[in-house]
């Protein structure tokens, strides 16, 4: 089971194309392109696990590997903490 | 007599082929979802 959460050093701010997120700690700034994706992320800590999270973002399952990706990818950047 | 030839035809297997473009198109659409880039070094550019 994959627990994913917003990182505590990430600020995270909506734009028109989808949000911002900052890391004050390592200081690099990721563009989220996508609305369900900043659903997923920013509610991702309420969810038992990250496919619940991706159902309840509205995923369609066939986008889920892909969404996947890009959540390990958010991993990797620090922006995204996982239990 | 009546010969009878048995040909046997080997179908090239799509499945492989499917599995990478999915995995392709999946990386595509990963790559569209998030962008990722570094400020550093941009002080004085703005």
């Amino acid at each position: 089971m994959t627990h994913y959460a917003l990182h505590p050093q990430v600020g995270l701010r909506d734009e028109a194309f989808g949000a911002l997120a900052y890391h004050y700690g390592n200081r690099r700034l990721t563009f989220l392109n996508d609305a369900r994706l900043v659903t997923v992320v920013r509610t991702a800590a309420e969810h038992q696990d990250i496919d619940d999270a991706l159902a309840a973002a509205g995923v369609p399952d066939g986008q889920r590997p892909a969404y996947l990706t890009a959540l390990q990818r958010l991993h990797d950047a620090e922006i995204l903490t996982c239990e | 007599m009546t010969s009878t030839v048995t040909e046997s035809v080997v179908s090239p297997t799509t499945s492989e082929t499917d599995t990478d473009t999915a995995v392709a198109a999946d990386e595509v659409l990963a790559e569209l979802l998030i962008e990722e880039i570094s400020i550093d070094g941009m002080c004085g550019v703005y």
